[in-house]
């Protein structure tokens, strides 16, 4: 009776301590071995520079308001997604999809949309984060254009999920990949649509400033370079990028805001500045570094 | 066997009592994102844990865009911010604003971002009852 009774106390403690049930186990064990494999860098560091890439989802919205008409000829075909055998290409296509959906959404092209989102669920079961897609859903809302909102409101909170669970199983490396192919893809978009118009100032300037997010990709890939071949190969590919980007310069000029309060809500005026110096040349550089290295990765 | 029940009372009782002090910032946090005003795009949610008091801020850090304008707005378990005042800083550590006006705590900022790069959004406590919230950063062009 009293084994009985230790087995029954030391299973109820099991189950009280322990937040993961077998199927999660099961997952887990079958991570990639990439995992542990992590740099010598606290999460912390590589969570704090991962929360401040921007959403590739802020260029498409500006694409779209600037008038620009929507080229499916310039997305990853979705159905590339049978080249990419190995988790960092899966990550990082992932990425590139996601960025792709959400150019697809903010055009509210829905049947290419579908096939994005097929191609991700595709991605993330093999990663072992396909729970946070729930395809009949998006597929339901994607049918309608007034739901726009809410799918864009899904699939972003969807990719949040993803990057913050790699990160909570010391999976940063994939939240790294996922969002420099997310980041790639949004360059070469961009990079596209400025070449048809290349003194458009608002879209050069746009892509002088991502020489900011650039620092930050390279900082983060930095942290893997001993540990990931696949990351240290791009993190080379990247700098030839940054030796472009050197030519652009960024001047910013700090003056103290303003603000008024307009139904509960202080909206700010901000007298601060930045000018970006970069001319269609440079435009034209950074678009065939950035793009070669996106099409190394579709391949 | 009596002092067996009395062990795994004690257990249960003890995660019970901590569940109850817990902050749910991350619920806190999902409601915020409804509240983002019309038009606006969610993009972050951000939870805003005190520890009961033992953390003095809670920050976390974005690349806002010019031409873009975001807003970030606080839902705390006591309206309208339960205390929690956020404050947006530039990279150079300039501060922008402070959701404080005199004695009033503003629950939404909008920020129409004339200047690219890297901002930190601090939030911080004065006086409140649970040093607990949610936070949502939301865009629009």
């Amino acid at each position: 009776m009293k084994v009985v009774k230790t087995v029954f106390l030391l299973a109820l403690l099991t189950a009280c301590g322990s937040g993961k049930n077998a199927d999660e186990q099961a997952m887990l064990n079958s991570i990639d071995s990439t995992a542990g494999k992590g740099p010598h860098i606290s999460e912390g560091v590589i969570d704090d520079l991962l929360q401040e890439i921007p959403s590739p989802l802020e260029i498409s919205v500006l694409l779209k308001q600037s008038g620009k008409k929507y080229n499916v000829d310039y997305l990853n075909s979705a159905d590339n997604i049978a080249r990419y055998n190995n988790n960092f290409q899966k990550a990082m296509n992932l990425g590139i999809y996601g960025t792709d959906l959400g150019y697809t959404n903010i055009y509210e092209k829905n049947t290419d949309g579908i096939k994005y989102m097929s191609s991700i669920k595709g991605l993330a079961d093999d990663l072992n984060i396909g729970q946070f897609f729930d395809l009949e859903t998006i597929s339901r809302l994607a049918t309608n254009s007034k739901n726009l909102d809410s799918l864009l409101l899904i699939t972003t909170q969807n990719f949040n999920n993803i990057n913050h669970y790699f990160q909570t199983q010391n999976r940063s490396n994939l939240s790294v990949l996922l969002l420099t192919g997310g980041w790639l893809e949004a360059m070469h978009i961009t990079c596209s649509v400025a070449a048809t118009d290349p003194k458009n100032q608002e879209l050069n300037e746009k892509i002088g400033e991502q020489k900011i997010i650039l620092e930050k990709i390279l900082k983060l890939l930095s942290f893997y370079k001993d540990t990931d071949s696949h990351m240290a190969s791009l993190l080379t590919d990247l700098q030839g990028l940054e030796e472009v980007y050197k030519k652009v310069n960024i001047t910013y000029t700090y003056k103290e805001s303003s603000f008024v309060v307009v139904d509960g809500v202080m909206v700010i005026k901000d007298n601060s500045t930045t000018t970006v110096d970069i001319t269609p040349e440079i435009v034209a550089e950074i678009k065939n570094i950035s793009s070669s290295i996106r099409n190394k990765i579709i391949s | 066997m009596k002092k067996l029940i009395l062990f795994v009372a004690t257990i249960f009782l003890l995660n019970a009592s901590d569940a109850v002090g817990q902050c749910n910032s991350e619920n806190l946090s999902s409601q915020c994102i409804p509240k983002l005003a019309a038009g606006f795009n969610f993009l972050k949610s951000y939870k805003i844990d005190g520890d009961g008091g033992n953390k003095d801020k809670v920050e976390y850090s974005y690349v806002f865009l010019k031409g873009t304008s975001y807003m970030i707005n606080i839902c705390a378990p006591s309206q309208p911010t339960d205390g929690i005042v956020v404050s947006l800083f530039d990279s150079n550590r300039n501060k922008v604003i402070s959701s404080k006006l005199n004695d009033q705590f503003i629950s939404a900022i909008q920020y129409p971002c004339n200047a690219t790069g890297v901002y930190y959004i601090q939030y911080t406590f004065e006086k409140p009852s649970s040093y607990c919230g949610g936070s949502a950063l939301g865009f629009k062009r």
